[in-house]
C-alpha cells in the first residue's frame, strides 16, 4: 500500500509550508528515516524523513508553497 | 563471556527493550506526522528514553506517576497500553481517555499513570497529594513526578517541594534536565548551576544522575526509590539528558549546531545502550534486532488500532464534565431536584463557623478518607476563622496546617482526591483564588473530562468572601464566584445561614466532583440559629424560597439574601410583595425553581455582591427573559456591584455593593 506524503502540520501555528527542495530524485528508492525533502515553515527549514521504505513518486514541484494537508507525493 | 557490568544483565536487557519500545513509538509518531497521516501537536522525547526505561523495573502499577506533555516516554514505560495511547493521541473513542484528553492529558490509573499536565510544573503539587494519601494509608508506594528543567523556574514546583520537605512525603521530583526550556536554553533562563541545591535548601536530598547512562541511573534510582519507600522523605533527582528534537514537531533540534547534534547522537542512550549490550557480550546483534522488531510490530498494531478507531463524536461533548450530566447548565433546561425534607430532629444553636466545624468533624467521623488542609488550621489558632478550633488536638494528622502556598494546598487536595481521599481545603479569603487558579481550573475542574472519566476529583475548597464588613480592602473583599462559574467542572455553593453552611458542606464533601463552598464573612459569626445535629445534608442544586411573594422574585444568594429580605420587608410597607429565592447552590443552578417563581410573580431581579458586569445575574436574567418572554410584566434584570475593586472606605463599599436601600429602589423602579 502506498503511503501518501502531505504537507505536515509540525507546529501549532503552521498553516502552510514551502517545499524548498526534493533531496531525492523522483522514482528513487528511499529508506525509512532518510531525509527526502526540506520543508520551510514560518520558523525554520527542516529536513523531512521518509516515513516508510519504498519508491518515491513526487507530485508537487519544489520551490512552491502549499497548505497543510496538500499531497506532494507518495512512497510505494 | 559477558563483561561484568554493575547491573543484572537481564535488567539491562529489559531497560534496553523498554528504550527501544519508546523509540519505536517516537518513530511511528514522527512518521505519521511527517507524512501528514497524523495531525496533532507532538513534543518529541527523543534523547530522553533511558530515564523512564530504567525506572520501570523499579516500580509497579501501584506506584504513581505524573508527567507532562513531553511525556510519551514516561507513559510507555509506565505501562499505558499502546493501542489506547495511539487512539488517544488521535482523538478516538478507544483512547485511554475516550479521545477527550489527547496525548498531553493522558490518565491511566490501571498502570499508575495518574495525570499528565500541559501546564509546566503544575504536576508537582498534585504528586504531593498522591504521596500524602500513600503516607496516610501507610502503603509504602512511591509517586514520581516528571518535569523538565524549564519547570524549575515556576512557582508551583517550589511550593510543592517545600511542602513535600515539610511533610516528608514519599515523592520523587524527577527533573529531566534536557538543557532546554521549550526554545530557551540554560543559561538564558537561569543563573543556577544545576538544580539539586534547591532541594537541599528546602531540607531534603537533591541528587544529580546521568539520565543517559542506564547502569548508573538504574543503580542511583534503586537506592532512591528504596529510601522513599522506607519513609525517608522526598528526593529531588536531576537526571541529566539532552533533548535531540525540537520543542514541538518532528526531526532534530535546530537549537543544536551540527557538531553539537553529532555529539548528542553519539551519546543518545538508545543506540549507545544497544552498543553496550553487544560489546559487553550480553546480547547478540540478532537478539537485539528481534527485540526491536517485536517492538516495531507492537507499535504498528497500535497505530493501526488507533487509526481504525472512530473519531470521538459530539455525543461525548457534555459527558464527563461532571459525574451527572444534568449538572451541566443548559439555558432554560429545567432539571427538577428534590429539596431536603423538613428537619424535625434535635438542633443546637450555632454560628456559621461552628456549623462548618460540625460538618467537618462529622464528615471525618463518617469517612477515614476525609481530611482537612489549609493555612493556620492547626491549634492554636484553629484556623483564622476559628472553624478548626480544637480539631488538630482531636484528629491529629488528619488536620494539616500548610505552608502559605495556595498552589501547594489545592494541588495536594487534587492529587489525594485522585486516589480516593476526600480532602477539604481552606484557602482563607476568596481573593486568594487567583494564586491557585491554575490548580483549581486547569487541573481539579478539567481532570474528569480530560481523563474521559477514568479519574475524578472529589475535593472541596472553602473560601471566605470578606465583602460587606468594610475595611478589608480590595484584596480581601472580592466576590470571586463569577470567575469560578466560568470554569466547567466545578460545583459552587454559597450558603446564607449556618444550617445551610453545614448541609451544603457535607453534601460537597461526599460529592464526587470538585466543589467550592464560599462563605461570607458577614455571616460567619454574626448570624446564629438552631442547626440540625448529626449527619445533615442539603442536596446541591436546590434553591429555596425564603420569603413568599407575588409581585417580583428577588433571586439572590450568600450575604445578599439578608439584604433582600430586609428590602422585601421595607417594600411590603409600600404594598409591594417580594418573593426572595435563595439559590444556595450556584452550580448546579436550579433553573426549575427560578422559572417557577418568576412564572408566578411575572418580574425578577437577580441580586449579588459580585460585580454586575458579566455576572451570574446577567446569565439568569437573560435566561428568564428568553424562556418566559410572553409571561413577563417587566424584563428580568440584574443588580450587582459597581465595576470597581472593593474600596477600603466603608462609605464607598456600602455604595458600590447592593444594599437594602438600593435594592428597594431598583424594585420600585421595576414594579411601578
Amino acid at each position: 500500500m502506498a503511503t501518501k506524503l502531505t504537507i505536515p502540520k509540525l507546529q501549532m501555528s503552521t498553516t502552510e509550508g514551502t517545499l524548498a527542495e526534493w533531496l531525492v530524485d523522483d522514482g528513487a528508492t528511499v529508506e525509512a528515516g532518510q531525509p527526502i525533502y526540506s520543508l520551510e515553515t514560518d520558523k525554520s527549514v527542516q529536513e523531512i524523513e521518509a516515513p516508510e521504505s519504498g519508491t518515491l513518486t513526487q507530485s508537487a514541484a519544489a520551490g512552491e508553497t502549499y497548505p497543510v494537508g496538500h499531497e506532494i507525493g507518495e512512497i510505494s | 563471556m559477558a563483561q561484568d557490568l554493575d547491573i543484572n544483565h537481564d535488567t539491562l536487557r529489559e531497560i534496553y527493550r523498554q528504550m527501544s519500545r519508546i523509540h519505536e513509538v517516537d518513530k511511528a509518531i514522527q512518521a505519521g506526522l511527517s507524512s501528514g497521516k497524523f495531525m496533532f501537536t507532538y513534543w518529541p522525547l527523543t534523547g530522553q528514553e533511558c530515564i523512564p526505561a530504567a525506572i520501570a523495573p523499579l516500580v509497579t502499577a501501584e506506584d504513581s506517576m505524573i508527567t507532562i506533555y513531553r511525556g510519551i516516554h514516561d507513559q510507555v514505560a509506565k505501562g499505558v497500553p499502546l493501542k489506547g495511547l495511539f487512539a488517544e493521541a488521535l482523538g478516538r473513542v478507544d483512547g485511554v481517555n475516550k479521545g477527550k484528553g489527547g496525548s498531553p492529558h493522558i490518565s491511566d490509573p490501571s498502570s499508575g499513570s495518574m495525570l499528565t499536565t500541559a501546564i509546566v510544573g503544575a504536576g508537582a503539587p498534585i504528586a504531593n497529594g498522591i504521596a500524602l494519601a500513600n503516607k496516610m494509608r501507610g502503603t509504602g508506594k512511591v509517586t514520581i513526578v516528571n518535569f523538565g528543567d524549564g519547570a524549575t523556574s515556576i512557582g508551583a514546583v517550589h511550593e510543592a517541594m517545600n511542602l513535600a520537605g515539610a511533610w516528608k512525603l514519599p515523592v520523587i521530583f524527577m527533573c529531566q534536565n534536557n538543557q532546554i526550556g521549550e526554545y530557551t536554553p540554560i543559561p538564558e533562563y537561569t543563573a543556577s548551576e544545576g538544580f539539586t541545591a534547591r532541594a537541599e535548601a528546602l531540607g531534603f536530598r537533591g541528587i544529580t544522575l546521568d539520565g543517559n547512562d542506564p547502569v548508573a541511573f538504574y543503580n542511583g534510582m534503586k537506592e532512591i526509590i528504596e529510601s522513599v519507600r522506607n519513609g525517608d522523605g522526598p528526593v529531588f533527582v536531576e537526571a541529566m539528558t539532552l533533548r535531540l528534537g525540537p520543542h514541538a514537531g518532528v526531526g532534530w533540534s535546530h537549537l543544536l549546531n551540527k557538531e553539537e547534534l553529532a555529539a548528542a547522537k553519539e551519546a543518545w542512550p538508545v543506540p549507545a545502550t544497544r552498543k553496550l549490550l553487544i560489546e559487553a557480550g550480553i546480547c547478540t546483534e540478532e537478539e537485539l534486532d528481534a527485540m526491536d522488531k517485536a517492538n516495531a510490530e507492537e507499535v504498528k498494531e497500535a497505530v493501526e488500532f488507533g487509526l481504525a478507531s472512530e473519531v470521538t463524536g459530539e455525543d461525548e461533548m457534555l459527558l464527563d464534565v461532571y459525574g451527572d450530566p444534568d449538572v451541566v447548565p443548559v439555558r432554560g433546561q429545567r432539571t427538577q431536584r428534590a429539596a431536603e425534607p423538613e428537619f424535625t430532629g434535635e438542633t443546637k444553636e450555632m454560628a456559621m463557623f461552628e456549623a462548618v466545624q460540625d460538618a467537618l468533624d462529622l464528615s471525618m467521623q463518617l469517612d477515614d478518607n476525609v481530611y482537612c488542609l489549609g493555612e493556620d488550621i492547626g491549634d492554636d489558632p484553629g484556623g483564622v476563622f476559628k472553624c478548626f478550633k480544637g480539631m488538630q488536638s482531636k484528629w491529629g494528622e488528619r488536620i494539616r496546617p500548610t505552608p502559605i502556598a495556595e498552589q501547594a494546598i489545592i494541588g495536594c487536595a487534587t492529587g489525594s482526591a485522585l486516589v480516593g481521599m476526600r480532602p477539604v481545603a481552606e484557602i482563607m479569603f476568596a481573593d486568594f483564588v487567583g494564586v491557585c487558579m491554575d490548580q483549581i481550573t486547569n487541573h481539579a475542574a478539567k481532570q474528569r473530562y480530560m481523563s474521559g472519566a477514568t479519574t475524578h476529583v472529589p475535593m472541596t475548597v472553602r473560601m471566605i468572601a470578606g465583602g460587606g464588613i468594610g475595611g478589608f480592602g480590595a484584596q480581601h473583599s472580592q466576590s470571586t464566584e463569577a470567575m469560578l462559574l466560568h470554569q466547567p467542572g466545578l460545583k459552587i455553593v454559597y450558603p446564607s445561614t449556618p444550617t445551610e453552611a453545614k448541609g451544603l458542606l457535607m453534601s460537597c464533601i461526599f460529592d464526587d466532583d470538585p466543589c467550592i463552598q464560599m462563605e461570607s464573612m458577614m455571616l460567619t459569626y454574626a448570624l446564629k440559629e438552631e442547626v440540625p445535629v448529626g449527619d445533615y445534608r442539603i442536596p446541591l442544586g436546590v434553591a429555596k424560597v425564603k420569603r413568599p411573594g407575588t409581585d417580583i422574585t428577588l433571586i439572590t444568594y450568600g450575604w445578599q439574601v439578608m439584604q433582600c429580605l430586609m428590602a422585601a420587608e421595607e417594600l411590603a410597607k409600600d404594598g409591594i410583595s417580594c418573593e426572595v429565592l435563595d439559590l444556595r447552590t450556584l452550580l448546579p443552578l436550579d433553573y426549575d425553581r427560578i422559572l417557577a417563581s418568576v412564572e408566578k410573580t411575572g418580574r425578577a431581579l437577580v441580586v449579588h455582591a459580585a460585580v454586575e458586569f458579566c455576572g451570574l445575574g446577567a446569565e439568569i436574567a437573560s435566561t428568564i427573559n428568553e424562556t418566559l418572554f410572553g409571561q413577563l410584566k417587566a424584563p428580568a434584570s440584574r443588580f450587582g456591584a459597581a465595576y470597581a475593586p472593593i474600596a477600603y472606605s466603608k462609605t464607598i463599599e456600602t455604595a458600590q455593593v447592593p444594599n437594602v436601600g438600593s435594592i428597594a429602589a431598583r424594585v420600585r423602579d421595576i414594579v411601578k
